[in-house]
């Protein structure tokens, strides 16, 4: 049970809270990967959430360090990495202080004292902390952890991979020797423990709602490779209108692209295995994916639906101008966040997308046929993209987008249909109809923000 | 002799009870397999009516008395079944009460390792029909998850309970509630239980002390789980900790797990309330401010409400209860205008505010505005699609109930998690659907609950089943207690379909207390 909520003394509860998920484990047990994801599902949710790596912090004063530096017996090692996490965890806390909503402390955190360390600096500061420790001691699989991703270390560039993680071995022996794993003595603590890749899980003292979320998207991560894939509709009588919402049909381009989507999907698949198509539950996509062959499961789902533009539906650009100048310049000023009169804004699209991400993240190969902003979204969950950003990017029609997650970053592949179409992309101010999108900063396919 | 028995079991048996108002909590419910075909917030059917890729599922519940297994078991049965999971409780207890007579206790051996023949055959008996129904529900009345309610406390017994389920293709997962804090179980004891004749006159405390002694004197032998081939979630103290050995999870093993990292056993109450009203030119894409009148009914809502709850907590005292401050009050409201200003009062007295845009009404679509003899003339085909399904049919461009179902999804676990008292303010369509959670109502019930501005709607959480009382909110103008200009006006069909208690109910008038 979560113990009582801090109240003001008059029945009055205290609401904001700021979370340090504390990574614990020794090295190649994919703790990066994972602190890595859960920053860009919170951002994503709009829960300011950052991570602060303790290697990033140590690799400025020692760029290569060999497998001796983290020997607990080498001083000079062990002074520097105490510094380096000193460094790591005085920057989150001043982020928390500025506003911070999840920081993720990526370290070892490997031994009890340097768990209390970290407690007692969140503590000072109101900081709630739950701590995340993957502990896995099946030897394959840390190998095939070392070899796929730590050789692709900063630590280790330039160096023959072999010589790499020979000297990687010997640092998580090195860790090994001092790793004290998260017991009895530590059940005061709010932790997450996943032992042998979920096999075990000890999930204690959850405090908040928040807390159980991060953890039941963390439990809900799997490794096995998929892709997902990605299009828009065809192109609609609606598009070439300019007018934006709507329920309109395809147009007659529209259609040449749902008749050649199978193919498209196939080439891009490789083979004949099914996948799973979701569509809105508006016409033009349903319309789209009806072609697609018989095996593939389809379901609707309303989530899916454009962005709701309220009292502007059915209107082009150039009509909200002018029977709503101020809203148009609001929403041009902050478009993830304006929220149509009557309708959504970027951010309300994002949390009603929450439950189809976390049916995403446990899925395996899912074809979605949506529109031009759910898209955006979805888009910049899987390739990091800031809010500021996302709602400006250009998603051309008929095109095929697949995305493949890897462990540090998702992969991008595009397959142009090459039938022609309107352009429904809108630079800032403009009301034009269809406006050249080759002046877009950020467009799919340019690929994601590069991981840290 | 055994035909006999079981027919009277049968006959007293609590799984045949069938609704009778929307008032009642329905966890219980056998659904009408004519009138129900969907869950509330079901995402998708399948043809073996099995969901997330699972199969059929036993959980298995472990723990001594007074753990508080049958919360635990029927709140994961309302959460499963609004998923759509074809669920049903088991309680042991209840078939061990159908068979007794009630004026006679249980021998003293019953739960006993090494029990007398008498004893043990009584205790198979009642096993025996249990697992009966059971085997019913999942081979032949299409359930997918039978919760098994009972104390099952020794491991070779759950390792031949596994193996039986095995041999009838059904998966068991253990779910054991562990308290090893005092404390907790006092406060269990306490609350759940001495409310029993046997402890009247008793200090409360005394009678909590004695009835742990008796659980421990009657089941003197139990295990907790430490099997690592099995199945199992582990639930320390009411929830500090959760463990599980994950032999074969699914996806819907997480969902459990998840939804038990929220849920928690102190008592506390959801309070419903309509937003007041606004001007005529109000639409649902216009999102106006409160009217004078939708200010009024603000206040005087808040007042009432505020009364209500200092009137409870005397009642409280005078019954001999601890003389402690009122819980926390946290008020949710959607981000629509309506509801905010509705909350302004409260929010200038101090009380927390949330706004939450999963909240937001049901989206009217091209119906918005339209009279019922309009959409009826504009939409006849659409008319009658509705008329056959109001749950799941969605006019043009908008939304239907079970949308807003799945979109108020996040908003039942921390529903669930709350520990402080809850007010919410929302449009009718939101009411319908988080009270249709909490009371476990059928979905094609759901579009047809009303709740009239003059009354504050009230649930209870109890262990066994939830409670719905009403709170009669005096002076506000007859005009804006009925419905409100704004309202969709999407037509349902009569109200026929809910038979409410006779004088109650949610669709007939308040009473004044």
């Amino acid at each position: 049970m979560a113990r009582p909520r801090k109240t003001n003394g008059i029945g009055i509860g205290v609401e904001d809270t700021q979370i340090c998920v504390v990574m614990v484990g020794l090295p190649a047990r994919g703790k990066s990967l994972i602190a890595q994801k859960a920053q860009r599902y919170l951002k994503w949710l709009s829960i300011d959430a950052m991570v602060f790596n303790v290697g990033n912090y140590r690799r400025q004063d020692s760029p290569q360090p060999g497998a001796d530096f983290f020997d607990n017996s080498n001083e000079k090692g062990e002074r520097m990495r105490r510094a380096a996490a000193e460094a790591a965890v005085t920057d989150m806390l001043k982020w928390f202080k500025a506003g911070g909503v999840v920081g993720i402390l990526d370290a070892t955190n490997s031994t009890k004292e340097r768990r209390r360390w970290v407690k007692e600096r969140c503590d000072a500061q109101g900081v709630e902390t739950l701590f995340v420790e993957s502990k896995c001691d099946d030897e394959a699989l840390v190998m095939s952890n070392i070899l796929e991703v730590k050789t692709t270390s900063p630590d280790y560039k330039g160096l023959d991979p072999e010589t790499a993680a020979q000297d990687f071995r010997e640092r998580i022996h090195n860790y090994e020797k001092v790793y004290q794993t998260i017991d009895e003595d530590e059940s005061h603590l709010t932790y997450l423990k996943i032992m042998d890749v979920g096999k075990q899980v000890i999930i204690n003292r959850i405090q908040d709602y928040l807390q159980s979320r991060v953890v039941y998207y963390l439990m809900n991560l799997h490794i096995k490779p998929r892709s997902i894939w990605l299009s828009r509709h065809g192109e609609s009588e609606f598009n070439l209108e300019g007018k934006i919402g709507g329920d309109a049909p395809l147009s007659a381009r529209g259609e040449m692209y749902a008749k050649k989507l199978p193919d498209l999907v196939r080439e891009s698949v490789g083979d004949d295995r099914p996948l799973t198509v979701w569509t809105s539950t508006l016409r033009r996509t349903i319309a789209t994916a009806r072609f697609l062959p018989e095996s593939y499961n389809q379901l609707q789902w309303k989530a899916l639906d454009e962005l709701d533009s309220g009292v502007c539906d059915c209107l082009t650009y150039q009509e909200i101008s002018e029977l709503y100048p101020e809203d148009f310049a609001a929403r041009d000023n902050d478009k993830y966040n304006y929220r149509y009169r009557g309708g959504e804004s970027y951010r309300d699209v994002v949390i009603r997308l929450e439950p189809i991400i976390m049916e995403l993240e446990r899925s395996e190969n899912i074809l979605i046929v949506t529109h031009q902003a759910v898209l955006r979204c979805i888009y910049a969950y899987f390739m990091k993209k800031s809010q500021a950003d996302s709602p400006w990017m250009a998603v051309p029609l008929h095109t095929l987008i697949k995305l493949t997650p890897r462990a540090y970053g998702t992969q991008e592949e595009r397959y142009d249909a090459k039938i022609p179409a309107v352009s429904t992309w809108r630079g800032k101010g403009s009301v034009a109809k269809h406006e050249d999108p080759t002046a877009a900063t950020d467009a799919i396919g340019k690929g994601g923000d590069l991981p840290q | 002799m055994d035909t006999l028995l079981t027919a009277e079991i049968a006959a007293n048996s609590p799984r045949y009870r069938r609704r009778s108002s929307t008032f009642i909590d329905g966890v219980h419910d056998i659904p009408d397999e004519n009138t129900s075909h969907m869950a509330p917030a079901q995402l998708y059917s399948t043809m073996s009516g099995r969901l997330f890729h699972s199969g059929r599922i036993a959980i298995v519940l472990v723990g001594l008395p007074a753990r508080g297994k049958t919360h635990i078991s029927v709140s994961l049965c309302r959460y499963l079944q609004w998923l759509g999971v074809k669920t049903r409780v088991f309680h042991l207890g209840d078939y061990r009460r159908a068979t007794m007579d009630p004026n006679i206790d249980i021998p003293e051996d019953y739960f006993f390792v090494n029990a007398s023949a008498p004893s043990v055959l009584l205790r198979q008996k009642i096993l025996k029909k249990c697992r009966e129904d059971i085997y019913a529900w999942l081979n032949h009345e299409n359930g997918q998850v039978a919760i098994y309610d009972a104390v099952n406390p020794l491991a070779a017994g759950r390792r031949s309970l596994e193996k039986e389920f095995a041999k009838h293709d059904v998966q068991t997962l253990f779910l054991e509630s562990y308290v090893a804090d005092d404390k907790i179980l006092q406060e269990n004891a306490r609350n759940v239980k001495i409310s029993s004749p046997d402890f009247v006159g008793m200090d409360p405390d005394e009678a909590a002390q004695l009835y742990l002694r008796r659980i421990e004197l009657k089941i003197p032998d139990f295990e907790t789980m430490t099997e690592t081939n099995l199945n199992w979630v582990k639930m320390i103290n009411a929830g500090e900790a959760i463990k599980y050995n994950n032999v074969s999870f699914g996806y819907l093993s997480y969902r459990i797990v998840f939804y038990l990292m929220n849920l928690h056993i102190k008592a506390r109450q959801t309070f419903f309330v309509r937003a007041g009203t606004s001007s005529h030119e109000d639409s649902y894409k216009a999102d106006a401010s409160l009217s004078d009148e939708g200010r009024d009914y603000a206040r005087k809502m808040a007042d009432t409400l505020m009364a209500h709850r200092e009137k409870e907590r005397l009642a409280l005292i005078a019954k001999g209860g601890p003389n402690i401050p009122l819980r926390p009050l946290t008020i949710w409201t959607s981000t629509r205008k309506r509801t905010v200003e509705t909350a302004d009062y409260l929010k200038s007295l101090g009380y927390p505010v949330r706004q939450r845009s999963q909240m937001s009404q049901l989206n009217p679509g091209v119906c918005e505005k339209l009279s019922e003899r309009a959409i009826r003339r504009i939409y006849p085909e659409e008319v009658e699609k509705h008329e056959k399904d109001p749950y799941h049919h969605r006019y043009p461009r908008a939304e239907s109930y079970h949308d807003l179902a799945v979109r108020l999804e996040p908003m039942i676990l921390e529903l669930e998690r709350e520990q402080n008292d809850l007010l919410i303010i929302a449009h009718e369509s939101v009411l319908r659907v988080l009270y249709g959670y909490l009371m476990a109502c059928d979905a094609m019930n759901i579009p047809t609950l009303k709740f009239p501005r003059n009354e504050i709607i009230e649930v209870i959480p109890k262990s066994y089943q939830n409670e719905a009382k009403r709170i009669y909110i005096p002076g506000l103008s007859l005009d804006i207690i009925p419905g409100s200009p704004e309202d969709i006006k999407i037509p349902v069909p009569a109200s026929g379909v809910v038979s409410p208690m006779p004088g109650s109910g949610l669709a007939s008038p308040a009473t004044r207390d």
